[in-house]
C-alpha cells in the first residue's frame, strides 16, 4: 500500500492553511462559473487558468482541483432550474432534474446532484489513487508508435465516432492541427507558418485558443441570438437542499450505478461525460419501466437524476487519472488541464510521477479536499448559488468578455495575442453557428504536437517503413478497437438516416 | 453552450417563410466554412512550400503539415459537396447533441423518446414573434466586434481601467442594457476591481496608460 503512504504525504502538503484557502477559492469560483447559464466546467477552467499562472505550481494545481470539480457541481444547477444545462455533460440530468423542479422539489433535486457529484467524484478519485501506478507501469512500455496510435484514437474517437457529422468533426480536427503547427518545429529548429514574427516562434498560446473558442466565441454566439430567442424562465428553489433517509436510500443504488458507468469512460477519449451520462439515464429509465415507477417522466424521479450526475463526476475523476498517468486528455476540460501542466514546463505522463511526485500526490489529495469542501458549500447554500442565475445576461457576458481579454493579456502582455483571440473567437462563433464541434479542436491543439513528434520519431527509427505503426500488439489492438467503433457509428448513422427517410415518406 | 436552443427552419441566408421561392443561397451560407477551410489549407500549402528547412531529419518539418493539408483540402471539398446536395442547415430540429455530439447516438444510449424531446420544447415558446432577413443578428455581433477591436486599439494608450470599462459598457449596451450611466459605473467598478485584484494582488502586468504616466 505504497499509494496510501504517498497520498498521506500529499495530504500533508495540501492541508496547510494557505493551500486550503486556494482550494476554497477554486471551489467557490468553479461553482460560480459552473452555475451561470451557458458556462460549463470547460469554460471555468479556461477562464481561470491564466489567473493561476502567477501562483507557484503546487498552489495553482490545488486551486485547479477546486475549479475542476466545482464547475461540475455547478453545471446541473442551471439545467434543473432553467432547463438549460451549463455543459453538455449535464444534459442527461436535466430531464428528470427539471421535472422535479417543476413539481416543487427543486431543493431536493439540487441536493441529489450535490451528493451524486460527491459520491461519483470520491469513488473515481479513489480508483485513480490505487490504479494510477498500474497505468504508469503500462505507459512505460509505450513507444513512439503506441503514443501515435493513442493520439490517432483520440482524434478519431472525438471527431468521428461521437460527433453529429463526421465531415464537420474532421474539419474541426483539421483546424486544431493547423493551429498547433504554428511555431518553431522542435526536432529541426525550422520556423513554420510564423510569417517571420518572433512573437509566434513559441506557437499560438493554448490559452488564446481555449479562451477564444470557449469564451469569446460563446459571447459572439449569444450576441447573435439574444434579441431574437425568448428567455428561459427560472423556477425558484425554496427551502434548504436536503434529503431525508428514504430519498437517500432510493438514490443510493442509482448513484452507484452511475459511478460504475462513468468511471471507465474517464479513460476513453470519447469527449467526456456525455456518453456515460446518457447511458446511466437510459438504464434508470429502463429500470423504472420495469418497476412501474410512476414518478419517472412525470413528476421527476430522484434516481433518473442521481445516476447521470454521479456518472458525470466519476468520468471527470478518472479522466484526471488518464491525464496524469498517460498524458492523455480524454475530454476538452482535461485538454485544458494538460495545457496548464505544460505552462509550468511539466509533461503529464509516466515521468510526471517520478519527477514531480510531490505535486501529483498533493493534487490528488486536494481533489479529495475539494470534493469535501464542495459538498459543504453546495448542500446548505444550493439556493444561494441559484441566485447567481438572476444576474442580468448583459452584465454577465460583458464581464466574461473583459475577463477573457484580461486572461489572455496576462499570459504574455502581447497585443498580438489579443488580435489572435478575436480571430479565434470569430472562428468559434462560426463553428457554433454551423454546429461544428469544438472539442476536436482542443484535443488536436493539445495532442497534435505529440502526434507529430511521435510519428516522426517512429518513422525515423524504422527508416520510413510504415509497418512500424502497426508493429506491436498494443497498436494493433488500438486500431482494431477504433475501426470497430467507426463501423458501429457508421451503421448507426445509416440506420437513423433510413428511419428518418421513412418517417418523411409516411407522414 | 446553449444546448437546448434549437434553430428555426432555414439557414442564415433567408427565412423560407418570407421567401416562398428560395434562391441558390438559401441554407447554403455554410460555404463560409468551406472558404475558411480552403484559406487555411492554402496558407499551409504556401507555408510548407516556402519553408526554409533546417537540419536533415528523415521525416522533416514539412511532413506533418502536408498530411494536415491533405485532410483540410479533402474535408473542405466533401463539406462543399454535402452543402450543395442538401442545402438545409442540418440542425433545425430539437435534439440533445446540438452539433457537439451525435444526437442519434445519445438517443440510443439514453433510450430517449418523445417525452425527452418534449422536455426541450416545453420551456418558453420557441416560435419567433417575427422573422428576420438573416439568422444571425449582425447588428449586435458587429457592435460587439467593434467593441473588442476598439479595446485592443486603445488598451496601451488608455490603460486597463479605462479601456476595460469601455469594453464592458459596449458589450452590455449591445446585449440590451438600457441604463447607460449605470452601466458606465458598473464597468468602471469591474475594471478597477480586476486591476486591484490581479494587478496589485496577483502581480499580473496590466497597462496603466496615460493616467499611470501622470501619477
Amino acid at each position: 500500500m505504497e499509494q496510501l503512504e504517498l497520498l498521506m504525504g500529499g495530504f500533508a502538503n495540501a492541508l496547510t492553511p494557505i493551500n486550503l484557502l486556494w482550494v476554497l477559492i477554486g471551489a467557490v469560483l468553479g461553482t460560480a462559473v459552473g452555475v451561470l447559464p451557458g458556462l460549463g466546467s470547460a469554460m471555468a477552467v479556461a477562464l481561470l487558468l491564466p489567473v493561476t499562472f502567477s501562483l507557484e505550481p503546487t498552489a495553482a494545481f490545488i486551486m485547479f482541483a477546486g475549479i475542476y470539480f466545482g464547475g461540475l457541481f455547478g453545471d446541473s444547477t442551471s439545467g434543473i432550474l432553467l432547463n438549460t444545462p451549463g455543459n453538455s455533460s449535464a444534459m442527461a440530468s436535466t430531464f428528470e432534474g427539471h421535472r422535479m423542479a417543476k413539481s416543487g422539489q427543486a431543493a431536493k433535486a439540487l441536493a441529489t446532484c450535490a451528493i451524486g457529484a460527491f459520491i461519483g467524484g470520491l469513488i473515481a478519485t479513489t480508483l485513480v489513487v490505487f490504479f494510477a501506478p498500474t497505468l504508469v507501469k503500462m505507459a512505460t512500455v509505450f513507444g513512439p508508435a503506441e503514443y501515435f496510435a493513442l493520439a490517432v484514437f483520440a482524434f478519431l474517437a472525438i471527431s468521428a465516432v461521437v460527433s453529429e457529422s463526421v465531415i464537420r468533426g474532421i474539419a474541426a480536427l483539421g483546424i486544431g492541427l493547423a493551429l498547433a503547427l504554428v511555431g518553431i518545429d522542435g526536432p529541426s529548429g525550422t520556423s513554420r507558418f510564423t510569417l517571420g514574427m518572433p512573437q509566434l516562434f513559441d506557437g499560438i498560446s493554448v490559452i488564446v485558443i481555449t479562451v477564444g473558442l470557449l469564451a469569446l466565441g460563446e459571447v459572439f454566439h449569444i450576441a447573435s441570438r439574444i434579441h431574437r430567442d425568448p428567455a428561459a424562465t427560472q423556477i425558484e428553489a425554496k427551502g434548504r437542499a436536503r434529503l431525508n433517509l428514504a430519498d437517500f436510500r432510493k438514490a443510493l443504488p442509482a448513484w452507484l450505478r452511475g459511478t460504475a458507468f462513468g468511471a471507465p469512460f474517464g479513460l476513453i477519449p470519447a469527449g467526456g461525460a456525455e456518453v456515460p451520462t446518457f447511458l446511466a439515464y437510459g438504464t434508470e429509465k429502463q429500470l423504472a419501466k420495469r418497476r412501474n415507477d410512476p414518478e419517472f417522466g412525470t413528476t421527476g424521479s430522484i434516481r433518473g437524476l442521481a445516476a447521470p450526475e454521479a456518472a458525470a463526476n466519476a468520468t471527470a475523476g478518472t479522466a484526471m487519472g488518464a491525464l496524469l498517468a498517460l498524458g492523455l486528455p480524454t475530454s476538452a476540460t482535461a485538454a485544458i488541464m494538460l495545457a496548464a501542466f505544460q505552462q509550468y514546463g511539466m509533461q503529464p505522463g509516466p515521468l510526471l510521477f517520478e519527477r514531480s511526485g510531490d505535486l501529483v500526490w498533493a493534487l490528488l489529495a486536494s481533489l479529495f479536499i475539494g470534493l469535501v469542501i464542495l459538498v459543504m458549500i453546495n448542500m446548505p447554500f444550493a439556493s444561494v448559488w441559484a441566485k447567481l442565475l438572476s444576474i442580468p445576461k448583459h452584465y454577465l457576458y460583458a464581464g466574461i468578455t473583459v475577463f477573457s481579454m484580461l486572461g489572455v493579456y496576462a499570459v504574455s502582455s502581447a497585443i498580438l495575442d489579443l488580435w489572435l483571440l478575436i480571430a479565434i473567437g470569430l472562428i468559434g462563433f462560426m463553428m457554433r453557428r454551423y454546429n461544428i464541434p469544438l472539442a476536436p479542436v482542443l484535443i488536436a491543439v493539445i495532442l497534435g504536437p505529440m502526434a507529430e513528434t511521435e510519428l516522426r520519431r517512429a518513422l525515423a527509427v524504422s527508416e520510413g517503413d510504415l509497418g512500424i505503426l502497426v508493429g506491436s500488439p498494443i497498436t494493433v489492438t488500438l486500431y482494431a478497437v477504433l475501426a470497430a467503433a467507426l463501423v458501429l457509428s457508421a451503421i448507426q448513422h445509416l440506420r437513423h438516416r433510413r428511419a428518418n427517410r421513412q418517417a418523411v415518406l409516411v407522414p | 453552450m446553449s444546448i437546448t436552443q434549437h434553430q428555426p427552419e432555414a439557414g442564415s441566408a433567408k427565412e423560407t417563410r418570407s421567401n416562398p421561392r428560395p434562391g441558390f443561397g438559401t441554407g447554403r451560407s455554410e460555404f463560409i466554412v468551406v472558404a475558411v477551410l480552403y484559406a487555411l489549407a492554402i496558407f499551409l500549402t504556401v507555408g510548407t512550400v516556402t519553408m526554409k528547412v533546417q537540419g536533415k531529419s528523415a521525416p522533416g518539418p514539412q511532413f506533418f503539415p502536408i498530411l494536415v493539408c491533405i485532410v483540410l483540402y479533402l474535408v473542405a471539398t466533401l463539406l462543399a459537396i454535402q452543402i450543395l446536395r442538401s442545402p438545409k442547415v442540418p440542425d433545425h430540429s430539437i435534439h440533445p447533441g446540438h452539433g457537439q455530439f451525435s444526437a442519434d447516438m445519445l438517443h440510443d444510449l439514453g433510450h430517449l423518446g418523445k417525452e425527452e424531446d418534449a422536455a426541450f420544447s416545453d420551456g418558453p415558446s420557441r416560435t419567433p414573434a417575427r422573422t428576420w432577413k438573416t439568422y444571425t443578428d449582425w447588428r449586435t455581433v458587429g457592435l460587439m466586434l467593434a467593441g473588442v477591436v476598439a479595446f485592443v486599439l486603445v488598451l496601451n494608450p488608455l490603460g486597463w481601467i479605462m479601456s476595460a470599462a469601455m469594453l464592458f459598457w459596449v458589450v452590455a449596451h449591445a446585449l440590451g442594457s438600457r441604463r447607460p450611466y449605470f452601466d458606465a459605473g458598473v464597468g468602471l467598478l469591474f475594471s478597477s476591481i480586476t486591476q486591484l485584484a490581479f494587478g496589485a494582488g496577483l502581480g499580473l502586468s496590466l497597462p496603466s496608460g496615460f493616467i499611470g504616466g501622470i501619477l
